[in-house]
């Protein structure tokens, strides 16, 4: 179906793809896949199950973030879409605020609230509690991973639910459904596609996050994404090792997402509002 | 009647961002009766069953249910249900899921869900769509779904809000003959709303004219038609004349620089009124037999009669005839006093 000037218009993304996306990931998987001699080799990829600790607990992390996100989103979002125009657009640049500085930035602020001479910790001390140990814990990464990302969970299931007709709630109430299961029976299916994008706007960035590990996890909550890091800019450089462990991770990712999307194909039928 | 009175709407008074939409509405609707809300855009029809429904509450009066006040009581735990103006179905849903939805939240056995969805599938003749999804329906099959997925809880009261608004004219009269069917069949009451007269004169036991979020008049459909209690109403039911006229004395009215009988009384003398005639109600005879005489500006024809306008002495009369005459001829009026209605002026 498609004609000549599409065809001809789409070249440029082709090659585009093609130089960004596909010649990248075939040098990943080169890389993972040979050793320092160019010799053929699974030992990158075998030898990757000494780090399922690591493994495991980023995905642990990004789930619990995701869900979290989710949990704290859902409502928020609800709530907007259901405010007068103007209240919206300000209530969602309140949210995209924080995103307007730099991400290092945002983080090094919540090292310095964390602390343990921190502001929080001083503030407590006013009234005899603490000083808690804050920082360098898995709270401090999961909190660090909502703070930054909260927003790629609002986005999406706002978007959707400014669809979703006051007169479809309403006609759900009318029906005998009270808030809880207007939630469940109505609401919920119908921001399915949203929320499973804020799934994935979350999960992915939060799972293969090293920045927030490293400033506010400490040395002891390292994730994948610090151990790539490692493989390519530490001192045990290992650019074979780190590509297996990136080809791990994108097949983690594509398997968990291909999970979210499970939910979504059956509601995304005759979804048009 | 007074003892089988279903809802009550008591002094109900809302505003919407200072605006007063509703002023002291009072309104009794009676078991098993089909009441219409009728009124232009914006008059505050969907706003007064919104009362009903429980979506909304007024800023002073009350509602009652069977003489209990359920102001507060919020929509699902009224014995209510609502066919919304724009049918509000749920896109996620089929229609088997859609009329179902009701019946689910209530946990009614699985079997009874069946049985009774297809009760009301054959209701509203859509058998052989149970699995279709919602978008894949015509607008008239969208709104029996709706009618169907309001009425399988057996509400004590449905509410319809312009249900038949999005339809053909055809449709439209074929609903209107099933919605009706329906009503008597289940014993329901329906508080219906519509800007269509000739739909609330066809369908309704009672129909409510409103205006401006207050009640003009509350009547049968003949009595709202024939005796329109003010020009509103008069205009709005049908096409109408109405001219200024001083009310001479009892049964004597003047008007277009005539005297006339006419069969109302109770006025003061020489006061001032507002005369309705019916555009049918007028007949043209030749000029030297008639009331009034005028001429002919033109000649429409309506598909059943003729519509002519007729100048005289300044006022332009509507006149619908199975006759016509010629544009330009000299005819006469002629209006029995039975045709005549006075009305005490509108305050506008
Ligand atoms: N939630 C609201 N906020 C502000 N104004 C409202 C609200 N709901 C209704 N109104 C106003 O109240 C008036 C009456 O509204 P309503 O919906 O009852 O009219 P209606 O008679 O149903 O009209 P239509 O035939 O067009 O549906 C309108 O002027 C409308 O703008
Ligand atoms: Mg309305």
């Amino acid at each position: 179906m498609i004609n000549k000037k599409a065809r001809i218009a789409g070249v440029p993304y082709v090659i585009w793809m093609v130089v960004f996306i596909v010649a990248p990931l075939c040098m990943v998987a080169w890389y993972a896949f040979t050793d320092k001699s160019g010799q053929f080799t699974i030992d990158n990829i075998s030898s990757i199950g000494q780090y399922a600790p690591v493994f495991a607990r980023s995905i642990w992390l990004a789930l619990i973030a995701t869900v979290i996100c989710l949990l704290l989103a859902f409502p928020l979002s609800y709530l907007i879409s259901r405010m007068s125009g103007a209240r919206q657009s300000l209530m969602i640049m309140l949210i995209m605020l924080p995103m307007w500085m730099n991400f290092l930035l945002r983080t090094y602020a919540w090292m310095t609230l964390l602390e343990n001479n921190g502001l929080i910790n001083r503030f407590l001390g006013l009234f005899g509690l603490g000083p808690f140990q804050m920082i360098n814990t898995q709270g401090a990464v999961v909190l660090g991973m909502v703070y930054n990302y909260l927003p790629f969970m609002i986005l999406p299931l706002y978007s959707i639910m400014t669809k979703i007709d006051d007169s479809i709630i309403n006609a759900a109430k009318d029906l005998g459904a009270n808030m809880w299961q207007v939630t469940w029976r109505v609401i919920i299916p119908l921001a399915m596609p949203g929320i499973t994008t804020g799934i994935t706007m979350v999960f992915v960035p939060s799972i293969s996050t090293f920045i927030i590990s490293r400033m506010l996890g400490g040395g002891g909550n390292i994730l994948i994404g610090d151990l790539i890091e490692m493989q390519f800019l530490g001192n045990t450089y290992n650019p074979h090792l780190g590509s297996a462990m990136a080809l791990v991770l994108m097949v983690i990712v594509l398997l968990c997402m291909s999970i979210a999307n499970q939910f979504d194909d059956e509601e995304m039928e005759g979804m048009l509002l | 009647m007074e003892d089988n009175v279903i809802v009550r709407l008591d002094n109900c008074s809302i505003a919407f961002d200072g605006e007063t939409v509703l002023n002291n509405l009072s309104l009794d609707i009676h078991d098993e009766e089909f009441v219409t809300l009728l009124g232009p855009s914006g008059c505050g029809k969907t706003t007064t069953l919104r009362f009903i429904g429980g979506f909304l509450t007024p800023d002073s009066g009350r509602v009652l249910f069977d003489g209990k006040d359920v102001t507060h009581v919020p929509p699902y735990k009224r014995e209510v249900n609502t066919v919304f103006q724009r049918y509000a179905l749920f896109p996620h849903l089929n229609v088997f899921e859609n009329i179902a939805f009701g019946l689910r939240l209530k946990k009614v056995p699985e079997n009874e869900i069946k049985e009774l969805v297809g009760e009301m599938i054959e209701l509203v003749n859509l058998r052989g769509f149970e699995s279709r999804k919602i978008g894949a329906m015509s607008g008239g099959q969208q709104q029996r779904v709706a009618i169907a997925r309001a009425l399988v809880n057996k509400p004590r009261i449905l509410l319809l809000d312009e249900p038949l608004g999005a339809l053909d004219l055809k449709l439209r009269k074929d609903m209107q003959v099933e919605l009706k069917r329906i009503q008597q069949q289940l014993d329901i009451t329906f508080v219906y709303v519509t800007h269509d007269q000739e739909e609330a004169l066809t369908m309704s036991d009672t129909v409510v004219v409103m205006n401006d979020g207050i009640i003009q008049q509350i009547g049968t459909p003949e009595d709202i038609y024939n005796e329109p209690r003010n020009a509103f109403v008069a205009d709005f039911i049908g096409e109408s004349n109405i001219i200024e006229g001083i009310m001479h004395e009892d049964y004597l009215v003047q008007f277009a620089g005539e005297k006339f009988k006419c069969v109302d009384k109770g006025f003061e003398k020489d006061e001032f009124v507002d005369v309705v005639v019916r555009p049918e109600d007028i007949q043209i005879v030749t000029p030297n037999k008639g009331d009034l005489w005028g001429v002919v500006k033109s000649v429409v024809f309506k598909g059943v009669h003729f519509e002519m306008l007729i100048e005289q002495a300044g006022y332009t009369w509507k006149v619908h005839s199975t006759q016509s005459a010629e544009p330009g001829a000299q005819v006469g009026l002629k209006i029995g006093p039975d045709e005549i209605h006075i009305m005490k002026r509108s305050e506008a």
